[in-house]
């Protein structure tokens, strides 16, 4: 009879404290798995967001990131040119945010202004949708345009159907400068968009039309494809040098900065994670404590017929170590069902891409919370075995007698 | 038996505080026990009885004094030693028999082999056989909990036999069992010492140390008298 059986064993003894121990571990490994989730996991799924598309490099506006304001970067053929000229660049993708109305009847028959986001782009050369239906716009197409599904329900709008497109519109009298007819030729999922965000993706020039910038040759961010991965940070830097006007950030960088806006989320990770492992240490410790003081007659006995010391610090411990796997097992199913519940209400909050998780289960994630749990556990079990084990025999078992 | 005894404890004397107080369990005991012998320590609570069975099986250490098992000093040997010798060289057998209830009765006799070292096929066979001589061959499958008492201190028996040990103390075998019972544990007792065991019991019970070859009459921490039989 090994230490590993008789310590799996004794958990049976009062099999509902066993219960209640194991519950109570289940519920901190869980806030465990969920605050190491949330420590590593919006940058993970920031930077699968970021490169889901294939294209590893972004131009800004000199100073910013990637629409995190209204700045434009001027020239923007002449970067593409530049761009296009170096040889590790596959593709440069140009878009030009801007802000866009659609007047549609209402069931009541009133006229009413939506608002949408506009992408003014190359479809050839994009990463910011995927066509879910419909076709997409094609090359030379000026009067096609891709809704997402938010916007398309706000307009009760379907493929084929004809739209009116308004920039620059003046909020006081509500009358735009500039409008398009445009027909919507399929629908896309906006990969940065938030939830229930209304977009519509529509050539750069026709962008460019509406918000008066024909002329201008403005872009707000230019998405390029580097051919070879490996050549990612030497083609980083190599168009930095060359385009010292604009803000050149890989993903690697932009993960960096969104990093350095997160320290929040990660102090408060780390604190409730150490919580939870205090409470799980303390339940174990605890536990096993009350445990060992109720079994130190029997302890004694077995010291008594000649099982070693080291045989009554295994027990103990690996008593500790199955508590705490067994309410780990638990933690980790809780963890990932309250990992998605807390990701739903946080992704739903306004200015967040939806595609952007909190909570990302990765196997890293739960191997490093399972094996910091299970470290802790075995820990806990360390004094209550070191009492158990140094208990006096005689004295104990004359103190059982009188 | 051997020429020499089995234990030999040369004046032992034994102190300890209990409930903030000195007390002086034993005052100078010598005692020796040969191999196959049979020893009945009888005496009043306090005695120091207990006391003596716990020097002699190496659990407690004595204020002054030494117990040699097999010539060998226990006074020399550190708690490794100490646990190895105990756990081959002694048996024990407790007034409350403290079987592991998670454990069968086979289990709860294979425990000490195991951790001996005693390959897994060789402790089931002896484990089978030790419970089959103390009558419980058919129950070696069932948890200690779902024994009788007097069932429970036969399997503590089979399980103090386990690693053939050179000797056996028992400390009130019969003081948790009702008459009956205790004349089943007597009688398992007599055929361990028939058997050649060597046996030294702790009792209050004057049937059973009736059954000893020899009777130590404790007093007060010392020896009163020591009754042999013919």
């Amino acid at each position: 009879m090994t230490p590993f059986a008789l310590g799996a064993r004794n958990l049976g003894r009062h099999p509902f404290r066993t219960l209640l121990s194991i519950l109570g571990i289940a519920v901190a490994a869980a806030m465990l798995l969920d605050m190491v989730m949330l420590a590593g996991g919006i940058e993970t799924s920031f930077a699968k967001l970021l490169g889901g598309r294939g294209f590893q490099v972004r131009l800004s506006p000199k100073g910013t990131l990637p629409f995190d304001s209204e700045a434009t970067i001027p020239g923007a053929s002449a970067v593409l040119t530049a761009l296009r000229q170096d040889p590790a660049v596959a593709q440069a993708g140009p878009i030009l945010g801007l802000a866009l109305h659609a007047p549609r009847r209402t069931a009541a028959g009133a006229d009413t202004l939506v608002t949408l986001f506009g992408y003014g782009l190359d479809p050839a050369a994009q990463g910011i949708y995927a066509l879910a239906s419909g076709a997409d716009i094609a090359l030379g197409d000026t009067l096609g345009v891709l809704l997402s599904p938010p916007a398309a329900g706000r307009l009760g709008a379907r493929v084929g159907d004809t739209l009116v497109l308004q920039g620059r519109l003046d909020p006081q009298v509500a009358v735009s400068a500039a409008e398009r007819r445009l027909v919507v030729r399929g629908m896309g999922e906006f990969l940065y968009d938030y939830r229930g965000q209304p977009s519509v993706a529509l050539p750069l020039p026709v962008a460019q039309a509406l918000a008066g910038q024909a002329g201008a040759d403005e872009v707000s961010v230019v998405m390029v494809r580097i051919a070879d991965d490996a050549a990612v940070a030497a083609a980083t830097a190599r168009l930095r040098e060359r385009l010292p006007a604009v803000q050149v950030s890989s993903i690697a960088d932009l993960v960096v900065q969104f990093r350095a806006r997160l320290t929040y989320f990660r102090q408060l990770s780390l604190i409730l994670g150490s919580i939870s492992l205090a409470v799980t240490v303390l339940l174990v410790g605890t536990l096993l404590t009350i445990t060992v003081n109720e079994r130190l007659p029997e302890i004694a006995t077995l010291r008594a017929i000649g099982l070693s010391r080291g045989h009554i610090v295994a027990q103990v411990v690996i008593e500790g170590a199955a508590l705490t796997l067994l309410g780990g097992a638990a933690g980790v199913a809780l963890g990932l069902v309250t990992g998605q519940c807390l990701d739903r209400i946080l992704t739903s909050f306004p200015g967040l891409p939806a595609a952007v998780s909190f909570f990302v289960a990765e196997p890293r994630s739960i191997a490093v919370a399972a094996a910091t749990l299970l470290a802790a556990g075995t820990l806990a079990g360390a004094w209550p075995a070191w009492l158990a084990a140094r208990a006096p025999i005689a004295g104990t078992l004359r103190a059982e007698a009188t | 038996m051997t020429a020499g005894p089995v234990v030999a404890a040369r004046g032992l004397v034994k102190r300890y505080r209990l409930a903030e107080q000195d007390v002086e369990a034993l005052r100078g005991v010598s005692l020796d026990i040969a191999a196959g012998d049979y020893v009945a320590i009888c005496g009043p609570s306090g005695c120091g009885k207990s006391t003596l069975l716990q020097l002699l099986g190496g659990i407690d250490q004595p204020t002054a004094g030494d117990v040699t098992i097999d010539g060998v000093s226990l006074a020399g040997l550190g708690d490794r030693a100490l646990t190895r010798l105990r756990l081959t060289r002694i048996g024990f057998v407790f007034q409350r028999f403290h079987l592991l209830p998670v454990l069968t009765a086979r289990e709860n006799v294979e425990l000490p082999m195991a951790e001996a070292g005693v390959p897994a096929a060789e402790r089931r066979q002896r484990a089978h056989e030790l419970l089959a001589y103390v009558g419980l061959g058919a129950r070696e499958g069932h948890r200690a909990t779902q024994l009788s008492g007097g069932e429970m201190q036969r399997v503590a028996i089979a399980r103090a036999l386990a690693n053939r040990p050179a000797l056996v103390l028992a400390d009130e075998p019969t003081g948790e069992l009702d008459a009956a019972t205790g004349r089943q544990i007597m009688a398992l007792f007599r055929r361990l010492h028939d058997d050649g065991t060597t046996l030294v019991v702790v009792t209050h019970d004057d049937r059973l140390a009736a059954e000893a070859r020899r009777v130590v009459r404790m007093l007060d921490g010392g020896i009163a008298g020591i009754e042999v039989k013919c």
